[in-house]
C-alpha cells in the first residue's frame, strides 16, 4: 500500500478533529453541569424533562394555591367558630330569657344581648379576605348581608359556591354560600328569627321564645355542619402538601438524572478524551517529522 | 560501430534525460499538497545502438484511477448533503431556546396565572399577571416562528451562493473542455486534467453530477435527471427564480424547474432543510398554536367577564392563518383584553366572583387536546423538540458516517494518484545516481578522446 503524504495529513486531522471534539463534549458537559446542552444531546432525555418540567411547574402551582387556601380556610375557619359561639349565647340568653319571673330590665338586657349577637354574626358572615367576602359564594365584592338601620337584608350573594384545585384531583371549596348557615331551608332567616327573638324577649313571648330557640338551633346545625366541612378540608391540607412535596421532590430528581451531568462520569471522559487528544497530537507530529529525505545524504 | 563523438552525444541524451527525470520528480514534491494533482511517471525508452544509443524520454504520464474519481464523485455528495443538513439544523437547534426555559416555560407560566386567577378572580392583579403571561406566551411563539423563518431565509441565501459557484465551476469545466484537444498528450494537459478533477469534486460537493467522459480528455456534466450542465465547450448554466409566497430561489435549467430533481450535496442539503425539515417544524408549531388558541378561546368564550358579560376570544391572530398555517407568527392575545383586561373571563358563570373558567382553563395544564386527544400542548412542544433534535442528531451520525467513507475513497485515491514524498526522495535519489554514473561515463569518453588527440605529435 501506498502511503502518500495528503492521506497522512488527512489522517491526522480527522483523527485530531474527533479527539479533540470528544474532549470539547465532556469539557461542556463539566462546566455547565448538564448532560443534555442542546436537543440534539439527547432527544428522548430532553423531550421527558419538558414534560417533567410541566409536572414540576403544576406541583408547584398547587402548592402555592394550597398556601393560600390553607390561610383562606383559617380565615372561614375562625369565623365559623366565632359564628358558633355566638349562636351558643343566643340559645342561653334566649333560655335565660324565658320564664315568668323576670323583671324588664332583665328582659331588655337578653334583648341587646341579643342584638349583639345579631351585630356580631353580621361581621362574621360579612367576613372578606384579599378583597372577597368568604360566605358570598359566586358574587364575593359585595357583602352577601347589608344592614339598613336595624334591618338586615336577605342574602344577597350568590348560591353558586367557589373552588379551587388543589392538585388533579382534590379541589377546596373558598367561596362558601353563607345562606346555607343564615337560612338553609328554613322559612325565615338568623336575622329575622333574632329580631322576633328580640321582641319576643321584651314581650316576654313564650311561646315564639321558644320558636326562637328551636330556629337557632337549626342554624347551629347548619354551622356546625359548615365548619366540619371546612374542618375536614382544613385538616387534609398538610397530607395534600406532604404528597405534593414528595412529588415535587421525585419530579425534580427525574429531571436531574435526565439533564444533569453525571459529574463523575464526565471528568473520568473528559481526562480519558484529554488524554486521547494529547496522543493524537504527539502521533501525528511524530508521523509528519518522518521524512526519508532526513536519511538521505 | 560509433564513433566516440557518438558516445559523447549519447551521453548528453542520457544526462539531458536523466535531468528530465530529476525535474519530473521536482514537479510531484512541488505539488504535494495541490489538490487535484495527480502524481507524474517519466517513461524513458532505450535509444536502440544504431540509431545512437542511450536514453530518451518517451513522455510524462498522470497516475489515475477512473474508477475510483467516479466512486469518489459518487461519495463526496453524499457526505456534503449530511453535513448541510447537520449544520443547519445545529442552528435551528438553537432558535428554539435555551434548554430548560423554552416555549413550555411560558405555557407554564401561563397555566400558573389562570391558577392565580381562579383563587382571586376579581383581583386586578391576577388580570394583569394573566394578560402579561398570555403575551408572553404568544410573543414565544411569534419569536420561535420567526427564528425558524429566519433559518429557512439563511438556506435560501446559502442555496443561492451554491449555484453561483456551480455555475463558475461549469464554466470552467467547459473552458477546460474547449482547450484540451490541443492540450492533450503535453504537460499541459496534464495539468488541466488535475483541474478539471479538482473541479468536478468541487461541484460534487455541491450537488450529485453526472459525468461522461470525451475522447479528448473532456468531460461532460449533468445535473438532476440528465439536465446538461457542460456539453463540450458550452456550460449551461443554472438560474434561479424566485417562487410564491416567500421568494425562495427555485432551481431553473433553461425553462425546465428542476429543484426537485437536484439531490445530494450541499445544495441538496439545503433545499431539504428549507422545503421539508423547517416547513415540518413550522406547521407542528402552527398546530401547537393554533390549537392552544382553540382550546383556551373555548374556555374563555364560555365564561363570563368582570362585568358579568360573555367572554370574547382570549388569543386572536394579527393576520387570519392560512388553515393553521402562519398561526404561530400571528398569534397574539386579542387586543380588546389588552386594552381592558377587566374583559378576562373567569367566571364559569355570570358572576364576577366565580372562576369556573380560570379554573378550566388552568386545568388545560393536563387536558390531552392535541392529535386526537392524545396529547397536551406541553407534550406537543416536548414531541416538535424531540423532532429537531433527533432530526439534527441522525443527520450529524450520517455526516461522520459518509465523511469517513469519503475519506477512505481519497486515501484509496491517493494510492494510485497521490505524491509520496519517501517515493518521490527515492527517486531523486534514483536519477541523481544515474546522472553521476552517465556524467562518468561522459568523462570517460572525454579523457579517452583526450588519450587519442594527445597520441598524435606531429
Amino acid at each position: 500500500m501506498r502511503m502518500t503524504a495528503a492521506s497522512v495529513y488527512r489522517d491526522s486531522i480527522a483523527s485530531m478533529e474527533r479527539t479533540s471534539q470528544r474532549l470539547l463534549e465532556f469539557q461542556e458537559q463539566v462546566q455547565s453541569g448538564k448532560r443534555i446542552n442542546r436537543p440534539s444531546d439527547d432527544p428522548d432525555g430532553l423531550a421527558a424533562a419538558i414534560g417533567e418540567r410541566a409536572e414540576v411547574a403544576a406541583i408547584e402551582q398547587y402548592t402555592r394555591t394550597g398556601d393560600s387556601v390553607t390561610s383562606r380556610l383559617t380565615v372561614l375557619d375562625t369565623a365559623l367558630n366565632d359564628i358558633i359561639d355566638r349562636l351558643t349565647l343566643a340559645q342561653s340568653t334566649i333560655v335565660g330569657a324565658q320564664g315568668s319571673q323576670k323583671t324588664d330590665g332583665e328582659r331588655e338586657a337578653a334583648a341587646r344581648t341579643l342584638d349583639g349577637v345579631k351585630q356580631a354574626l353580621l361581621a362574621d358572615l360579612n367576613t372578606s379576605f384579599r378583597g372577597t367576602h368568604v360566605f358570598a359564594g359566586a358574587d364575593s365584592i359585595d357583602p352577601p348581608f347589608m344592614m339598613t338601620g336595624s334591618v338586615v337584608s336577605a342574602y344577597q350573594g350568590s348560591t353558586q359556591e367557589v373552588a379551587v384545585d388543589l392538585d388533579q384531583t382534590h379541589s377546596a371549596t373558598i367561596g362558601i354560600d353563607g345562606s346555607v348557615i343564615s337560612q338553609g331551608s328554613a322559612a325565615s332567616d338568623v336575622f329575622t328569627v333574632l329580631d322576633t327573638a328580640m321582641a319576643a324577649a321584651r314581650s316576654g313571648d313564650a311561646v315564639a321564645l321558644g320558636q326562637a330557640l328551636t330556629d337557632i338551633e337549626a342554624v347551629f346545625e347548619r354551622a356546625t355542619l359548615v365548619q366540619t366541612r371546612v374542618g375536614t378540608t382544613l385538616s387534609s391540607m398538610e397530607s395534600l402538601k406532604g404528597a405534593l412535596s414528595d412529588r415535587r421532590l421525585a419530579t425534580k430528581a427525574r429531571i436531574a438524572k435526565l439533564e444533569d451531568a453525571d459529574l463523575a462520569t464526565a471528568i473520568t471522559g473528559m481526562t480519558q478524551a484529554d488524554a486521547a487528544y494529547r496522543a493524537s497530537l504527539a502521533a501525528t507530529s511524530r508521523i509528519t517529522q518522518l521524512s526519508l529525505m532526513d536519511y538521505l545524504k | 560501430m560509433p564513433g566516440l563523438f557518438d558516445s559523447l552525444t549519447m551521453a548528453a541524451r542520457s544526462l539531458q534525460a536523466q535531468q528530465f527525470g530529476i525535474n519530473v520528480t521536482g514537479q510531484n514534491i512541488s505539488n504535494v499538497n495541490t489538490p487535484g494533482y495527480s502524481r507524474r511517471v517519466t517513461d524513458f525508452a532505450d535509444v536502440p545502438m544504431p540509431a545512437g544509443g542511450g536514453v530518451d524520454v518517451q513522455g510524462v504520464r498522470s497516475i489515475r484511477d477512473m474508477l475510483l474519481e467516479r466512486r469518489l464523485l459518487a461519495q463526496v455528495p453524499l457526505g456534503t448533503y449530511d453535513a448541510a443538513v447537520a449544520d443547519a439544523l445545529a442552528v435551528v437547534e438553537t432558535s428554539l431556546g435555551r434548554t430548560g426555559d423554552t416555549l413550555d416555560a411560558r405555557l407554564n407560566e401561563f397555566y400558573d396565572a389562570f391558577a392565580e386567577l381562579a383563587e382571586n378572580p376579581t383581583s386586578a392583579v391576577a388580570r394583569r399577571e394573566v394578560q402579561v403571561a398570555g403575551e408572553a406566551l404568544a410573543t414565544s411563539f411569534n419569536e420561535t416562528a420567526r427564528r425558524l423563518n429566519a433559518n429557512r431565509q439563511d438556506a435560501d441565501t446559502r442555496l443561492r451562493n451554491s449555484v453561483d459557484e456551480i455555475n463558475t465551476i461549469a464554466t470552467r469545466i467547459a473552458e477546460i473542455n474547449a482547450a484540451l484537444p490541443a492540450a492533450t498528450a503535453n504537460e499541459g494537459g496534464l495539468t488541466l486534467r488535475d483541474e478539471q478533477s479538482a473541479l468536478l469534486r468541487r461541484l460534487a460537493e455541491l450537488a450529485s453530477v453526472g459525468t461522461i467522459a470525451r475522447e479528448d480528455g473532456g468531460v461532460d456534466v449533468t445535473i438532476g435527471n440528465g439536465r446538461a450542465l457542460v456539453v463540450g465547450a458550452n456550460a449551461y448554466e443554472l438560474e434561479t427564480a424566485p417562487t410564491a409566497p416567500y421568494g425562495y430561489a427555485a432551481l431553473m435549467a433553461g425553462d425546465f424547474n428542476i429543484t426537485s430533481e437536484v439531490t445530494g450535496g450541499t445544495i441538496g442539503g439545503l433545499l431539504y432543510v428549507r422545503d421539508s425539515a423547517i416547513p415540518g417544524y413550522l406547521a407542528s408549531l402552527d398546530t401547537l398554536a393554533s390549537q392552544t388558541a382553540a382550546s383556551v378561546n373555548g374556555l374563555h368564550t364560555a365564561g363570563f367577564d368582570l362585568n358579568g358579560a360573555a367572554g370574547g376570544a382570549f388569543f386572536s391572530y394579527a393576520l387570519a392563518p392560512v388553515g393553521v398555517s402562519g398561526a404561530a407568527a400571528a398569534l397574539r392575545v386579542d387586543p380588546a383584553i389588552v386594552a381592558d383586561n377587566s374583559l378576562i373571563a373567569a367566571a364559569g358563570v355570570a358572576l364576577s366572583g366565580d372562576n369556573g373558567a380560570a379554573r378550566t382553563i388552568a386545568a388545560l395544564r393536563n387536558q390531552r387536546v392535541l392529535n386526537g386527544n392524545t396529547a397536551t400542548l406541553g407534550d406537543g412542544w416536548g414531541s416538535l423538540v424531540y423532532s429537531v433534535g433527533s432530526d439534527v442528531r441522525s443527520a450529524s451520525n450520517a455526516r461522520d458516517t459518509h465523511e469517513t467513507i469519503t475519506r477512505e475513497v481519497d486515501a484509496l485515491r491517493d494510492q494510485v494518484s497521490g505524491v509520496s514524498l519517501d517515493e518521490e526522495a527515492l527517486n531523486l535519489l534514483k536519477f541523481q545516481r544515474a546522472y553521476e554514473a552517465n556524467a562518468k561515463f561522459f568523462t570517460t569518453i572525454d579523457s579517452m578522446l583526450e588519450t587519442l588527440m594527445n597520441s598524435y605529435r606531429p
